[in-house]
């Protein structure tokens, strides 16, 4: 064996024993890396699972290219399929109805066709039981069961919207399936079924396909392409004698909610940066403390030959096996939770992970991270550590690193009647570098909770804004056939607990595009002009005039989705089949879904027909369950009168599902930042450590002349306390425009939220609490270690 | 009065059982400005660390002012060193954050002697006594070694001990200076202090009342 190779034997042998040696620093900088790795890792994990599985999902169902809505007979299926432009097509009816579960009517959406169980186009997967239905029963989709509480096996009341005047037909579930392609059913509330064409008849319904889906042959994920495709077929649909009311085009190959998903990923991945970066910072602080405790040993060992370069490359490799321990904890760590999230986030948007795997290269990239972040983040100490000179390194060891307090460290706390909290005062802006880092870490993480808070008040604020104040109505119903409101509005206003009720007309529109292609839909109603049961913030414009002015307000989230829609602008909107050109009045604000608002007349006058389907009702009571038992006396009343009421809902029940459903994204947010406060926590510990290592002499002597125990402990526990409330301070208003970025972000992806200028009292207050508890955790072992050093060590020390 | 008998003190080292003291008996009067001398290794350090309360004999016994050191528990033995004795260090060990007069307030505020609002007068007094005044408000870096050693031995003096330990306190000045501290010393022993201090310095000899040299950790003069 060369003496080289002995020299470097015995070098990494030091390495192994100072790691073991020094057990707890070498512990908490692996739990810093380990910590950071975990937050970006299970970002990554999560995002890299739910894309992999939403987008593989999505495609292996074969979705539909186009989807329109078409009366379909034979003729026109097999002309379509002959086209050379189309791949496959196929036929479907789809079908409201309502059904009675153990929790009572929810609405239904029942899909209906020949070949479901053989359809190449938006592939089902049985989940469990039969598959396809046969006749006499139902299928129910996966994501219906949980809110309607329905299950296999369970017998429910099943009744079509148009048959609402006969008597429900009772069927068993006997399968359940899952629909990729559908909103998940309990986001929309409506519980998808899956029926035969017999089954349908048998309800009283009309079992001609109502649907035509299409996929096109080439160029599959172009969506002009497919929008020409799709108005060919319109057109060939129309040359036979089928009117065409609604053309579909999705962006080829997303799920519906993919955008939202990523975004929403994106966000958190920014969290993931942030954890990694704290933890960075962590690292840092650690090998520090670890050179600084170790400055006399590289002065001994410069002082036997080393180069600066060899005890560099000592210290570098040991930051890089503590990162490879970190990530062999952490990598595993991260998955679990991700695969947990990924299985709650999929379940939502109606897929499943169990299938799928974490990609190979999300986990090298965190191994990567892994060993690199301490390598990286050792580097500046490290040079700093290794420069050093024999000399200085063996004549005062630690304290060479001391730097001269300023002459305007005086001016603090002068006047103040306690000496220990100067020194806890002076102390805690010894080392201001440091200090800040540690003030930095420990408030970007109180930022990101203040900020957190901000958005969960903010959405609360929203939704509350949207169920309070912009809708004044408790209910609505939807009758299978149009009415005449002025004998209708008399016979609901008179059943008791109606504090107003209205009539509001409605369709599908679409914008018309230069190309003569259709927007995706969206729905229009048509307001009253004395309505008190909306009240929508204006944005821009003016809202409707009274009249028959082919006038439309549009809402922001459909101004998002078309631009075109700006206030002034003439569009030509297909409504109900009929094109006009309709000229935009105003903007309003009225939730996360895209919506337009027109005159009834207006209305009535493009789909002929003056009467109108929909009924909006407040009620006397602000209670849900007295609310629920006036919609009953409603439904009795109508049921008197043998008028059919195709579905019904209460404003109230929406409510919760839709804050649940929000308040998700600022719950997450809430967990990731309280992750970043546990990182800031680890860099307040190793700070103080760092500090009572360095002034271990310092503490000897304090005890030498008279300082307890008690004392000891206070003055460490204060010191870490004012770096605490120091970060308390800045997190406040750092957290502004975290508020704002975080309200922005969630305005792009859900709906808008009022931006917060101001931090939640109560959210400061409870940052306050949460700091100060982190500060005394933080400082208790280095505290316990301080209490532990001895006057015979500074009367030791040289 | 400080009595020792007996003193022995071992120190268990990975090499094996060191004696560092061996049967030290000594009797110091109160109000005595005692020098222990001797090379490096003989137990200087460790008998004025037996005498400061900071180490405990492994055998024998020590009373200081009828206090018997050697029994007393750890919390009692820091209360005690608190308000009956004062120690000066080589490197003079002045908090570098706060100023001369904090410095000496500091031991105040640690033991309670004195009352609040006395403290800052009593410093001021002290650092009058040693001749640094007018350093009063000035960080410890920028007084020189000899004032901050001066500094120092205000705040051994704070809680007013009848007792001074000093360890090397002139190992680090030149020595101009040190006769400077020694001297000080002796006008202490004069006032009623008593002081202890181990030293290398041949000069120390000359402003003593006593001088006890070791050897071996064996009392060789005395």
């Amino acid at each position: 064996m060369s003496s080289g190779s002995v020299l470097l034997g015995a070098r990494w042998r030091k390495v192994m024993r100072d790691v073991w040696l020094h057990k707890a620093r070498t512990v908490l900088v692996v739990l810093a890396i380990v910590v950071g790795i975990v937050g970006a890792g299970a970002v990554l994990d999560t995002w890299s699972l739910l894309r992999r599985v939403t987008r593989e999902g999505y495609l292996a169902t074969n979705p539909p290219s186009a989807t329109l809505r078409v009366s379909v007979d034979s003729t026109l299926l097999a002309r379509v399929r002959l086209l050379p432009a189309v791949r496959a097509a196929s036929a479907r009816r789809t079908v409201t109805a309502r059904v009675r579960t153990s929790t009572g009517w929810h609405t239904a959406l029942l899909f209906s066709g020949a070949d479901m169980g053989a359809s190449d186009i938006g592939r089902i997967e049985a989940v469990s039981g039969m598959w396809p239905p046969a006749d006499g029963t139902l299928t129910i989709e996966k994501s219906s069961l949980e809110f309607s509480s329905a299950a296999q096996g369970d017998s429910v009341e099943l009744q079509l919207s148009s048959g609402v005047t006969t008597s429900p037909l009772v069927l068993p579930i006997e399968g359940v399936a899952r629909d990729a392609g559908l909103a998940p059913g309990w986001m929309e509330h409506v519980v998808y079924g899956f029926v035969s064409p017999a089954t349908l008849t048998a309800l009283g319904g009309d079992a001609t396909p109502n649907q035509l889906r299409i996929v096109v042959r080439d160029a599959p994920f172009d969506r002009d392409h497919i929008r020409r495709v799709a108005g060919e077929v319109a057109r060939l649909a129309g040359s036979l004698g089928h009117e065409v009311t609604e053309v579909d085009v999705p962006v080829p190959g997303r799920h519906m909610h993919a955008g939202q998903m990523d975004s929403l990923l994106f966000t958190q991945g920014a969290f993931g940066v942030l954890s990694l970066l704290l933890s960075a910072l962590l690292v840092v602080n650690l090998m520090t403390a670890m050179l600084v405790g170790q400055t006399r040993e590289i002065g001994v060992m410069k002082a036997i030959g080393a180069s600066a370069w060899q005890i560099a490359a000592q210290y570098l490799a040991l930051a890089l096996v503590l990162g490879l321990v970190a990530a062999a904890i952490a990598i595993p760590v991260a998955a679990a939770i991700a695969w947990q999230y990924a299985a709650f986030s999929a379940e939502l948007l109606n897929f499943d992970v169990s299938n799928a795997s974490i990609p190979l290269g999300a986990l090298l990239v965190q191994a990567v991270v892994g060993m690199l972040l301490p390598v990286l983040a050792a580097l500046l100490p490290v040079w700093r550590g290794c420069r050093i000179s024999v000399n200085d390194a063996l004549r005062d060891g630690a304290s060479v690193h001391e730097p001269t307090p300023s002459g305007w460290i005086m001016t603090l706390g002068r006047g103040a009647r306690s000496r220990p909290f100067l020194l806890s005062l002076r102390n805690t802006l010894r080392r201001r570098q440091r200090a800040a880092l540690t003030v930095t870490t420990l408030a970007l993480g109180g930022a990101v909770y203040l900020g957190a808070l901000g958005l969960r008040t903010s959405i609360r604020d929203s939704v509350d804004v949207l169920f309070t104040e912009q809708l004044q109505l408790d209910m609505s119903l939807r009758m299978v056939e149009p009415f005449d409101a002025s004998v209708m509005l008399p016979l609901v206003a008179s059943v008791d607990g109606v504090a107003r009720v209205e009539a509001w007309s409605g369709a599908q529109a679409a914008v018309e595009e230069a190309d003569g292609l259709l927007s995706p839909a969206f729905a229009v109603t048509g307001l009253p002009d004395t309505t008190m049961l909306v009240r929508y913030p204006l944005i821009d414009g003016a809202w409707l005039g009274p009249g028959d002015l082919p006038e439309i307000v549009v809402n922001a989230r459909l101004l998002a989705d078309q631009p075109a829609l700006t206030v002034g602008r003439a569009v030509s909107l297909v409504v109900n089949g009929q094109s006009q050109v309709w000229r935009v009045r105003g903007v309003v604000e009225s939730g996360p879904s895209p919506a337009a608002y027109v005159s009834p007349a207006a209305l009535a006058r493009v789909l002929g027909e003056s009467r109108v389907r929909s009924l909006t009702v407040r009620a006397s009571s602000r209670s849900l369950a007295e609310q629920s038992e006036l919609l009953q006396r409603i439904r009795d009343r109508f049921g008197e009168q043998g008028i059919a009421v195709a579905n019904a809902s209460l404003v109230g029940a929406n409510r919760g599902a839709v804050e649940d459903h929000l308040l998700m994204v600022s719950g997450f947010l809430l967990v990731m930042s309280e992750l970043a406060i546990v990182i800031g926590g680890l860099g307040l510990m190793s700070t103080m450590s760092l500090a009572v290592l360095e002034r271990t002499r310092e503490i000897g002597v304090l005890r030498a002349i008279g300082a307890s125990h008690g004392a000891i402990l206070v003055m460490v526990e204060g010191e870490s306390l004012l770096l605490a409330l120091a970060s308390w301070l800045v997190a406040i208003p750092l957290s502004l425009p975290v508020s704002v970025l975080l309200g922005q972000a969630f305005g792009r992806i859900m709906m808008p939220v009022p931006v917060r200028w101001t931090p939640d009292p109560q959210g400061v207050l409870v940052w306050l609490v949460l700091v100060v508890v982190v500060s005394l955790l933080s400082a208790a072992l280095p505290a316990q270690r301080a209490m532990r050093i001895t006057t015979g060590e500074a009367l030791a020390a040289r | 009065m400080i009595i020792l008998r007996d003193i022995q003190k071992t120190f268990v080292l990975p090499a094996g059982p060191f004696v560092a003291l061996h049967d030290v008996n000594l009797d110091i009067a109160a109000g005595s400005f005692v020098a222990i001398v001797g090379e490096s290794g003989s137990g200087k350090s460790t008998l004025l660390s037996i005498l400061a309360g900071v180490e405990r004999p492994t055998q024998g016994t020590i009373h200081i002012a009828d206090v018997p050191l050697h029994s007393l528990p750890e919390r009692a033995l820091t209360q005690w060193r608190g308000k009956a004795a004062g120690i000066v260090f080589q490197f003079f060990q002045l908090m570098p954050t706060l100023t001369a007069a904090e410095n000496v307030m500091l031991a105040m505020d640690f033991v309670g002697r004195w009352a609040p609002r006395e403290r800052r007068d009593r410093a001021q007094a002290l650092l009058l006594r040693l001749g640094v005044a007018a350093q009063a408000d000035k960080l410890p870096l920028t007084l020189s070694g000899g004032q901050q050693q001066r500094v120092a031995i205000a705040r051994a003096l704070a809680n007013g001990p009848a007792l001074l330990l000093a360890d090397e306190p002139t190992g680090n000045l030149d020595s101009r200076t040190s006769d400077g501290i020694f001297e000080l010393f002796g006008g202490l022993a004069h006032d009623g202090e008593t002081v202890v201090m181990a030293t290398h310095a041949a000069a120390a000899g000359r402003f003593a009342t006593r001088t006890v040299a070791l050897a071996d950790g064996r009392v060789v003069q005395s």
